[in-house]
């Protein structure tokens, strides 16, 4: 308040218990990715069978990564963005022209090599490699870019309708895949790529039939790490008065300008942020294991999946938009060898039992829901159809019809723990000053 | 566009100038007929029906599996060496049961899908629209391995060609120009339905009630307009003129009838939209000159600056469209009431 | 000192002049109505004074600041604030937090320091949410502070856009109808509040009423629009003996039957 006043860095205990709590989520999230890293590196060294579920869980932290980022723009601000996979093609050359390139003209190739935070698989060599450092500079610099992009494309369309800006951010999707694939070759080792300077690297990574010799750098760690890290900042956001102004814009934007919120530039923070962890996410995604990244995987197709994970998880629900990204990521996996699902429905059947708000209808639509899926399975076996080719027809389906019955999304803007007896206990208002005797309007008092 | 009209008859060959031209028109008019399903459903329910695209994908691929059946039907191979041409009634038959076939997809659609939201916010119908559009898009990969041989594949598991229903010699060489049936048909059909549009919009009781319905619903509803009825049949309508140009589009671009699933589809929906709203969203006659200009755009841009990057110039007049002039050429403003 | 001036303000959309020559000039702390027939441009006045249109001509300047041309959260920041004519809350959103989104507009807080919720967040957090239940308390909405705000029944809607309109700390409040679809017991609830909310608040307050009796009785000073023209501008009981009024409202008897309405 006082202007004059003097900034003078006291060390009270206060403040330092509010330094850690606030950034006490960030190394929680750290401690984390160590410890399940630790784990799952253990574990490989003795079952190579795990290295399965570590793809599969990185893939879900990629997803979670891309389906919470764009919550941010498509949940909060309510704008409609369409172009994720845009930004994650982006992040994704960026950081392999980094990681590529870089390893080529600053190290000495031979001597290159990740160490313990960058492997996904056990290998021989350091502890820490000068890769590890690379590679977190290389997510860095993807996301800078793809926000930097987010800026330029967002700026102009997000002073007009809604549903424009779905349409630039698709376009902006598609001109980004068309101008990779006009790209060249990739040049094959340090020699020839100490002949083209620097600035003209990016023009080599490899076009239409993509960028190979990308190292697989992307471990458990990197990816629960980052997922983590945006999962907290989405949250932070979420419950800040800067997230409040976002909710508001997308429930009521005349009104929300008319409270004093500067639409336009909350409008474009979000979307600059979202672009920034959908670039880190294509960082990631571009060092995988067995990944040969090229354009055509990035093209709107991946877009859709990321809008349907935000949909089905809830406009604007944070640990939603994290199970729907888990829960599209692994059916493809689940389909291609389709188990009975009667387990799964007496878990959901549990969870509603303690959970929900109407019991009976919960429990009645989850017994329904899980025949229904066990005899369509029954079915799909004695046929011989395969399930998995019918991913993106279930997913269409599911889309339709969230949006027929329940239009906010599964979760609407509400986090998991606010449904069911959590809400009751969280609903207590902050400080009752007087009891509620509101002489509320016709038919007011509950 | 002048100067680069201008600069281009400069630099180069007329005749090569002639002929972009004409291919640009003909290009054109297919994206003009797909723009004209855009617009007339955003004139009436104000969202972008993103599966509009894939009902002129639809468009080709039904023309090219009812091509098969009839192949099958008379003994006519239209592939490989022995392919022969095809008979001449088989175009017109083909482009009036595309139309029929697609015009009942679009009444399906809407009253499956978005009728069910007619009062939900804009953004859940976008939404339901991409979730129509993936439906359209994954259905047409689907084998059906116990239909016989030419239903196995109806649409688009893998590329194919499509028969090659006009000549593909020049029809005539003026000055050097070559005339091609293809452009010259194409553009003949693409222009006469346009022209029967616009006639049925503005000079029939059921193009009155559109018009009624895309100014105000409501009110039109208190008119006794039936305005269901005339939603469906705008979406009848316009998924007539998509399987038209569908048609019209493998018929020009016979080598590549691509996947149901495949980006060029969705880029040529893409351009489409961006003639509608270059035109002036909502507003038929826009439609039809965005579409026009969005195709000569395109082709001169492809011709004498860079092919690989024709579609970043279409984008590119997406972004100076709403940057300076969002409305459109034709369109007028809209103020959302507060 | 009048807090706000308005002087030849006037658009038009297309060719419909909607609003034309406006003026008005407002003391602090003073309540004035506006009020003429339906689609007479009031609420255009509304949205005019606000920013959501431009003007294309005119000048509106408040304690002595120019605010045309400003956008709207521009103007809500220089202090004035409004309610609509069809409410506007942020249903999905509590009631609580419906008011602490003014608390964004007196805040500085950037992304960072909302991320890593610096100790300053925290009480700014702490101090908007007491303020906002301050509020509340006073429009009797404490009780329901955690519900949605789409949950409240009609009264209490209308009560907390006020709420929420006044937690922007406004010298200037513009009521777009907040009187419509009360009835009459309300209504009386409602005169009493809005007269509370001048001493309390320090704000002077513009209302658009379709309701004479809610107008005649809160309003020192009346001016009447009729399309998109002042006719006429007083003190009520002027206002109710003035022909040009009356004939606006009622139609003189030769035009109407000419088939104006």
């Amino acid at each position: 308040m006082d202007p004059f006043r003097r900034r003078t860095l006291e060390l009270s205990p206060s403040r330092l218990v509010a330094a850690a709590r606030s950034v006490l989520p960030f190394i929680a999230v750290l401690g984390v990715a160590l410890g399940v890293h630790a784990l799952l590196y253990r574990w490989q060294i003795d079952d190579g069978g795990v290295f399965f579920y570590s793809k599969i869980l990185m893939d879900i932290g990629i997803s979670i990564i891309l389906a919470v980022s764009l919550t941010m723009v498509n949940g909060f601000t309510g704008q409609f963005s369409i172009g994720h996979a845009g930004f994650m093609a982006v992040g994704a050359y960026t950081g392999g022209v980094v990681t590529y390139y870089g390893a080529m003209k600053l190290f000495d190739p031979a001597n290159f090599a990740a160490g313990y935070l960058s492997r996904s698989l056990p290998m021989d060599g350091p502890l820490f490699g000068a890769a590890d450092g690379l590679f977190l500079a290389a997510c860095l610099a993807a996301g800078l870019l793809a926000a930097g992009l987010g800026y330029l494309v967002g700026l102009p369309s997000l002073r007009l309708r809604g549903d424009y800006l779905a349409i630039v951010t698709l376009g902006f999707g598609e001109i980004v895949r068309v101008i990779i694939e006009r790209s060249r070759n990739v040049l094959p080792d340090a020699e020839a790529a100490a002949k083209v300077p620097a600035a003209a690297l990016p023009l080599h990574v490899g076009g239409a039939s993509g960028f190979t010799g990308l190292q697989p750098f992307t471990s458990p760690f990197w990816v629960i790490l980052l997922a983590g890290l945006t999962v907290v900042f989405a949250w932070r956001l979420k419950y800040s008065s800067l997230g409040r102004a976002m909710i508001s814009i997308r429930e009521d934007e005349i009104a929300s300008q008319s409270m004093g919120v500067h639409v336009t530039r909350l409008k474009v923070m979000a979307f600059v942020v979202a672009a920034f962890f959908a670039g880190v996410a294509g960082c990631l995604y571009a060092h995988q294991t067995g990944i040969q990244l090229t354009p055509k995987d990035l093209a709107f197709q991946k877009s859709f999946d990321i809008v349907i994970m935000v949909v089905l998880g809830g406009m604007g629900s944070i640990s939603g938009a994290v199970l729907a990204a888990a829960f599209v990521t692994a059916l493809p996996e689940w389909l291609r060898e389709p188990t009975s699902v009667w387990m799964y429905g007496l878990i959901a059947l549990c969870v509603v039992a303690v959970f929900a708000d109407r019991r009976l209808r919960a429990a009645l639509w989850v017994v329904g829901l899980t025949a229904g899926a066990e005899l369509l399975l029954t079915v799909a076996r004695r046929a011989g159809i395969e399930l998995s080719q019918y991913r993106m027809i279930i997913y269409a389906l599911m889309l339709i019809l969230v949006m027929i019955i329940r239009p906010q999304g599964l979760l609407g803007l509400n986090e998991v723990w606010e449904i069911g007896p959590f809400r009751r206990l969280r609903r207590t208002p902050v400080a009752p000053a007087r009891g509620a005797a509101a002489p509320a309007g016709p038919g007011g008092s509950p | 566009m002048i100067a680069l009209l201008a600069s281009s008859w400069l630099n180069t060959d007329p005749t090569v100038f002639v002929e972009t031209l004409l291919n640009g028109l003909a290009v054109g008019s297919v994206y003009a007929l797909i723009a004209l399903g855009y617009t007339m459903v955003y004139g009436i329910l104000k969202f972008i029906n993103f599966a509009h695209s894939d009902v002129v994908t639809w468009g080709a691929w039904v023309s090219f599996t009812i091509a098969a059946a009839v192949a099958a039907a008379i003994g006519w191979t239209f592939t490989g060496g022995a392919a022969r041409p095809a008979p001449l009634w088989l175009g017109p038959t083909l482009l009036v049961c595309t139309m029929l076939v697609c015009g009942a997809i679009g009444f399906a659609i809407e009253r499956l899908a978005y009728k069910p939201l007619r009062s939900a916010p804009r953004l859940n119908v976008l939404i339901t629209a991409i979730g129509v559009s993936l439906l359209l898009q994954n259905v047409g990969q689907l084998q059906f391995s116990f239909l016989p041989g030419w239903l196995k594949f109806p649409f688009g598991t893998q590329p194919q060609s499509f028969p090659q229903l006009l000549p593909a010699e020049p029809l005539a060489t003026v000055i050097g120009v070559k005339l091609y049936w293809i452009d010259l048909i194409g553009f003949g059909t693409a222009v006469s339905l346009m022209v029967a549009l616009e006639w049925l919009v503005y000079h029939t009781k059921t193009g009155r009630m559109m018009r009624a319905v895309s100014y105000d619903v409501r009110t039109a509803a208190l008119m006794g307009i039936p305005v269901d009825r005339i939603i469906s049949f705008t979406f009848v309508l316009g998924s007539m003129l998509a399987a038209a140009a569908g048609l019209l589009y493998v018929t020009k671009y016979p080598g590549n009838l691509l996947q149901t699933a495949d980006t060029t589809w969705v880029l040529l929906g893409l351009k489409a939209f961006v003639a509608a709203v270059v035109g002036g969203i909502g507003n038929i006659r826009g439609a039809m000159l965005g579409g026009f200009l969005i195709g000569l755009i395109e082709l001169f841009g492809a011709r004498y600056l860079d092919p690989g990057l024709r579609d970043v110039y279409v984008f590119s007049i997406l972004i100076l469209v709403l940057l300076f002039k969002p409305t459109g050429l034709l369109g007028s403003t809209v103020r959302e009431k507060v | 000192m009048s807090l706000l001036t308005v002087e030849g303000v006037s658009i038009s959309f297309g060719g419909l002049k909607a609003v034309q020559d406006f003026r008005l000039s407002l003391e602090p702390n003073s309540l004035c109505g506006l009020i003429g027939p339906n689609g007479a441009g009031k609420t255009t006045a509304f949205n005019l004074l606000t920013g959501v249109y431009r003007p294309d001509r005119g000048r509106i300047t408040l304690g002595g600041r120019n605010l045309a041309g400003l956008r709207p959260h521009q103007i809500t920041a220089a202090g004035v604030a409004r309610t609509f004519q069809n409410i506007r809350l942020f249903p999905d959103l509590s009631v609580l937090d419906n008011v602490k989104i003014a608390g964004h507009l007196r805040s500085d807080a950037g992304l960072f320091g909302s991320i890593f919720r610096a100790r300053r967040q925290r009480g700014e957090e702490r101090a908007m949410t007491e303020r906002a239940m301050e509020l509340l308390a006073i429009f009797n909405l404490d009780g329901r502070a955690g519900e949605q705000a789409r949950s409240l029944p009609y009264g209490d809607q209308r009560r907390l856009e006020i709420a929420r309109a006044l937690a922007t700390e406004p010298r200037l409040l513009l009521l777009d109808e907040p009187a419509a679809g009360m009835n009459p017991q309300e209504k009386k609830g409602l005169r009493e509040l809005i007269r509370g909310l001048i001493r309390r608040f320090d704000v002077a307050v513009l209302l658009i009423e379709h309701d004479m009796g809610v107008v005649m009785d809160l309003c020192q000073r009346i001016t009447v629009l009729d399309h998109g023209v002042i006719i006429a501008e007083g003190p009520p009981a002027a206002i109710q003996k003035d022909p040009k009024v009356i004939a606006a409202y009622l139609g003189k008897p030769a035009e109407g039957e000419k088939g104006e309405g």
